[in-house]
């Protein structure tokens, strides 16, 4: 029976193509608006992350407590060991360690006395390993707005806004004063090869990247780092898995409250405790909720209207069926079984092709730069979809159901027909 | 004319099939714009509040101030000039001196910026009036974001260290007398208020401000020596371009919702022109030009959207009026006292994202529905008569 | 009503009497103990830090009280540091750079390789009489000697401490405690003399504790290791082009 209505379907184009075709787009956009939404709305979720917390975060417990002040003297020690751990229990993120420190940076004048200087905040990443996670988590390389990227030790880059007041040019030389781990000034050269512009004008007043093993050296921090992120290797915050790394990291590491080393034993948080955007995390959730609600009210409509319309245009076609005899419940039940088919059929390629939209759009994003003046900015300018379980369902049963409760619907009129009336029907 | 009368009246016979796209196609209308309504909204709601809480009606900067540089800040600091004192005491504008502090919550030390505002203004929404209570010793007011990160709650004392305009330390314990929450970091973090007149017998700097923040409305008195005026698009340039990036993001997902709108009626079309061909052959027979028949179609098509949108006011209008009245809950906001900004969303529609998102709709569905018609220019009247479609 | 109280307090024993010396006569001895001409020192600074304990050894050509050049011994990432101060001036060396940065302004407030001194307590001048107004207010015992304690008011208004209060042990005209006040009268950090010692006929601290009292820690040990009066320092070391030598 199914293969019949396969087949009635397949060679009636007109029967089978624009419902089907219908189903697949309505469908489609769901799956994919539902990820898309998603990954809209935790762009500030997801520059946190990559700026700020990654999704889990390592630092010491004293650290933790006043991680906004960047008390370097409280940094974690023995990174290289904790790191080799966390690679081989959670594989399935990528680790790496950061320092973010304050100092002046001093221009020299000819005669090696300054002639600028400027407080800046610094961040120190992984610039220079050939497999650096940073490559997938923090690319400055995108958003070097002259001059290039690091490529050996010894050499930073600094906000646009910060090269201009200092008047430096790449491949200046620019000299980092600030405090080692132990308190004492640290005085250290680099070469400014490079400026960044970071879409936030405290940024790119202030900031300056390195190298985090060029700042292990200048803060006299050896083996040592502020922190450890942990991003997930998908780019995509998974808030229970992220609970579940965190909690068995802490177990590992339950430090004896009383013991005098406690305060430096690693803790992990996540990005939702190490934020403070947790009532944002909440409240755009139920954003997403009111969203993606309006928008599959409105493909139900039109994909039950596709299914009206789909069966109203075979009345003539219904009526020489029940003309030539055949049962009003057989034709509905095979009209039923139809769009059910067509539901099925149109719903599973939707959610297949929107799947494939959303995760190529989940790993490479959507660069709102280019369509914007500012096209060099580091900070969120690129918007990903973001897959979720949901996004697997969202538009499948909803494809299905519209589709066959408009036919439901539309059927009903075949029973109103009069079997006697028929051919005068037809004839017109 | 008769095209308009001849295609309403087709559309309305059609029924059913007619009202159900035009339901759909409304849905697109009030989702548009009940979600950049709310989208606005919140822009809005967040403009006004940082407005509200810091920026006024623009503010007058001591010329040494640079709040990205905090080693300005020993610096930047001068007597109000005249003009500016006049508009305080009008109460159209207040002073606020900011001056670099250490406090010493559990014995760790972390820098602060120690905010002196008078307890009396009403220029910002910052709860300064809880201020005014002296009886337990300088009262301080801080924001949640700066109570969670230092561990100091209502009633709490804190060590607070600084140096006078001379140099001189001088370290007093303050009260905490409130934590407010506020959706403006820019008041919370890192940051201790205190009342202004202790701030200046403090720091032996009377009659002196950092900045001076204008009333909201209050025109500014022009050029003022020692002082540069920073007017709002200056102040909230961070703002803007995120909102700009954002309203991008945004602005893709309206394409998708037409996207769904127009399939409904790019179908719908489709369906009619091929059950239809009887019909048009019988009124190209009668003496309907080709152009005309298109044009019929595509009027009929196009009417969807007016319907629609007549249909998208009469339950989208008291929808949106009555979101827009109570506004929308958002969670977890009400757990500390202080002043409410992020408790409730209002969602706002300005009158051009109406009209524009019906003109938008409008055309865009007139050149979906015109579109499938494109096929009737090849239509020969002999075989459409016969129900042919070439 | 109170001025009878105030009398009998007065006549109390143990309490100041017409013997007592002139606060600023005081002041003034232990000024003229303490300073020399010139002298040359090596000194260890023993920091306690969150984590661990360091040792910073330096050595110091001074020459009154504006002028020094101060060279680190160890550890080894401060060896080769160099310090040169003139009048109000402060420039630091760093070997690896070979850059002079000149100590201004806010640097000025950063603490001498983690201690809890700052630059700024280094550029203090060290001449209390200058600077304080200094009464006798009782007599007490510190490290086991008889002490007069003074209260030091701040004659000038550029000045990091408002007021100070002085333990000077009364046979040797030797500071043996301190401590530094707020303007507020809150005490912000303490001295304490642990060792004096009988150098070229002056006495002189050679081990004091100097604490930070609103921070957390245990403060930093100071320790003169030895020290050389009155010898002739060299111009040449007293300049900028000294610290590239």
């Amino acid at each position: 029976m199914i293969r019949f209505l396969l087949n009635g379907l397949l060679r009636d184009r007109s029967r089978s193509l624009f419902p089907l075709l219908t189903v697949f787009f309505g469908v489609l956009l769901t799956v994919f608006l539902q990820a898309w939404i998603n990954g809209a709305i935790t762009s500030v979720v997801d520059s946190t992350a990559r700026y700020r917390t990654g999704h889990v975060l390592v630092m010491t417990r004293a650290y933790a407590k006043e991680a906004d002040q960047m008390p370097i003297d409280l940094a974690l020690l023995g990174v290289d060991t904790l790191m080799t751990g966390l690679r081989h229990d959670d594989p399935d993120l990528l680790w790496t360690p950061r320092i973010s420190f304050g100092g002046l940076l001093d221009i020299p004048d000819e005669h090696h006395e300054t002639r600028a200087q400027a407080p800046v905040r610094g961040m120190a990443v992984d610039l220079l390993s050939p497999d650096s996670p940073e490559r997938t988590i923090l690319d400055v390389r995108d958003a070097v707005v002259r001059g290039r990227a690091p490529v050996r030790h010894g050499e930073i880059l600094v906000g646009e806004d910060l090269a201009e007041r200092l008047q430096i040019q790449p491949g200046d030389t620019a000299t980092l004063i600030s405090s080692t781990m132990y308190g004492s000034m640290s005085i250290t050269n680099f070469v400014v090869v490079g400026t960044l512009r970071f879409g936030i004008v405290a940024m790119d007043k202030g900031t300056l990247v390195a190298d985090v093993a060029d700042i292990q050296q200048a803060l006299d921090m050896a083996d040592g780092a502020g922190e450890i992120i942990g991003f997930f290797r998908d780019g995509v915050y998974h808030e229970e898995r992220a609970n579940a790394v965190a909690a068995g990291f802490n177990q590992r590491f339950a430090a004896v409250p009383s013991s005098p080393t406690a305060a430096f034993a690693p803790v992990m948080g996540t990005l939702r405790t190490q934020s403070g955007l947790s009532d944002y995390l909440d409240y755009i959730d139920a954003f997403s909720v009111v969203i993606v609600g309006v928008f599959l009210v409105a493909m139900f409509v039109v994909l039950w209207n596709a299914g009206l319309t789909g069966s109203l245009r075979r009345y003539g076609e219904l009526g020489v069926r029940l003309a030539v005899g055949e049962d009003k419940t057989h034709v509905y039940l095979t009209l039923l079984a139809e769009s059910l088919l067509i539901g099925v059929i149109g719903s599973a390629a939707g959610t297949l092709a929107g799947l494939t939209v959303a995760y190529y759009l989940q790993i490479h994003g959507f660069n709102i730069g280019t369509i914007m003046k500012d096209s060099t900015m580091l900070i969120p300018n690129i918007v990903r979809a973001r897959v979720t379980p949901l996004t697997f369902v969202i538009g499948f049963l909803p494809g299905v159901l519209a589709t066959l409760s408009g036919t439901a619907l539309s059927g009903i009129g075949i029973y109103k027909r009069q079997t006697s009336q028929l051919f005068k029907e037809l004839e017109s | 004319m008769l095209t308009l009368t001849l295609a309403l009246r087709n559309l309305l016979h059609a029924g059913l099939r007619t009202w159900l796209n035009v339901v759909a196609l409304s849905f697109s209308f009030v989702a548009i714009i009940f979600l950049q309504g709310f989208y606005d909204g919140l822009n809005e709601q967040v403009e006004r509040a940082t407005v509200a809480a810091l920026y006024g009606g623009g503010q007058y900067w001591h010329s040494s101030y640079d709040p990205y540089d905090p080693l300005t800040l020993d610096d930047a600091h001068g007597v109000i000039p005249a003009p500016l004192d006049s508009l305080i005491a009008h109460r159209q504008a207040t002073p606020i001196l900011i001056r670099p502090a250490t406090i010493y919550p559990q014995g760790r030390f972390r820098s602060v910026l120690l905010k002196g505002i008078d307890p009396d203004q009403t220029v910002l929404s910052i709860p300064s009036a809880l201020l005014k209570d002296r009886s337990h010793g300088i009262p301080a007011i801080i924001g949640s974001r700066m109570a969670h990160s230092t561990g100091l709650q209502k009633g709490d004392m804190v060590t607070v260290q600084w140096r006078d305009v001379h140099g001189t330390f001088d370290a007093r314990d303050v009260v905490i007398a409130e934590v407010f929450r506020s959706t403006v970091q820019d008041i919370d973090n890192e940051q201790i208020w205190i009342p202004l007149d202790e701030l200046r017998r403090f720091t032996r700097t009377p009659d002196e401000a950092t900045i001076v923040v204008l009333g909201q409305r209050v025109a500014p008195p022009g050029s003022v020596g020692g002082w540069d005026f920073r007017d709002l698009s200056f102040l909230l340039r961070d703002l803007h371009t995120l909102v700009r990036m954002k309203s991008v993001g945004a602005s893709i997902l309206y394409l998708l919702l037409l996207f769904l709108a127009m399939l409904a009626i790019f179908d719908t079309q489709v369906l009619s022109i091929w059950r239809r061909r009887k019909e048009m052959g019988t009124l190209m027979a009668l003496g309907m030009t080709r152009g005309g028949v298109i044009r019929l179609f595509t009027t009929e098509g196009a009417l969807h959207s007016i319907l629609a949108a007549l249909v998208a006011a009469m339950y989208g209008i008291p929808l949106m009026a009555f979101v827009a009245n109570t506004g929308f809950a958002l969670p977890n906001a009400a757990d500390t006292m202080g002043f409410a900004i992020g408790e409730k969303l209002f969602p706002v529609y300005s009158p051009s994202l109406v009209v524009g998102t019906t003109v938008l709709v409008c055309l865009v569905t007139t050149i979906v529905s015109f579109l499938p018609t494109r096929r009737i220019a090849h239509l020969k009247p002999t075989d459409a008569l016969r129900g042919k479609l070439s | 009503m109170i001025r009878p109280i105030f009398l009998a307090l007065a006549f109390l024993p143990g309490t100041l009497s017409s013997q007592t010396p002139n606060g600023d006569e005081i002041l003034k001895r232990v000024d003229e103990n303490m300073f020399s001409r010139t002298r040359i020192v090596t000194s260890r600074m023993v920091i306690h830090g969150p984590r661990e304990m360091r040792t910073v050894e330096s050595k110091s050509w001074q020459r009154g009280t504006n002028e020094s050049y101060t060279e680190f011994l160890a550890p080894a990432r401060e060896r080769g540091i160099k310090m040169l101060k003139l009048k109000d001036m402060l420039w630091e060396y760093s070997p690896s750079t070979d850059r002079i940065i000149m100590i201004s302004g806010h640097l000025l407030r950063q603490s001498v390789m983690g201690s809890d001194l700052s630059y700024e307590d280094m550029m203090d001048d060290p001449h209390l009489p200058h600077l304080y107004a200094a009464t006798v207010v009782r007599r007490d015992t510190a490290a086991g000697r008889e002490c007069w304690v003074l209260d030091l008011t701040a004659k000038t208004e550029d000045i990091a401490y408002d007021h100070r209060r002085l333990w000077v042990d009364e046979a040797r005209d030797v500071v043996l405690k301190e401590n530094l006040y707020a303007k507020s009268g809150r005490l912000l950090k303490t001295v304490d003399v642990r060792e004096v010692r009988r150098i070229q006929n002056r006495w002189m601290a050679t081990s004091v504790l100097y604490k930070d009292v609103l921070k957390e820690g245990e403060g930093t040990e100071f320790y003169l290791d030895t020290i050389t009066l009155d010898v002739p320092i060299p111009d040449y070391l007293l300049s900028k082009a000294a610290l590239r030598r």
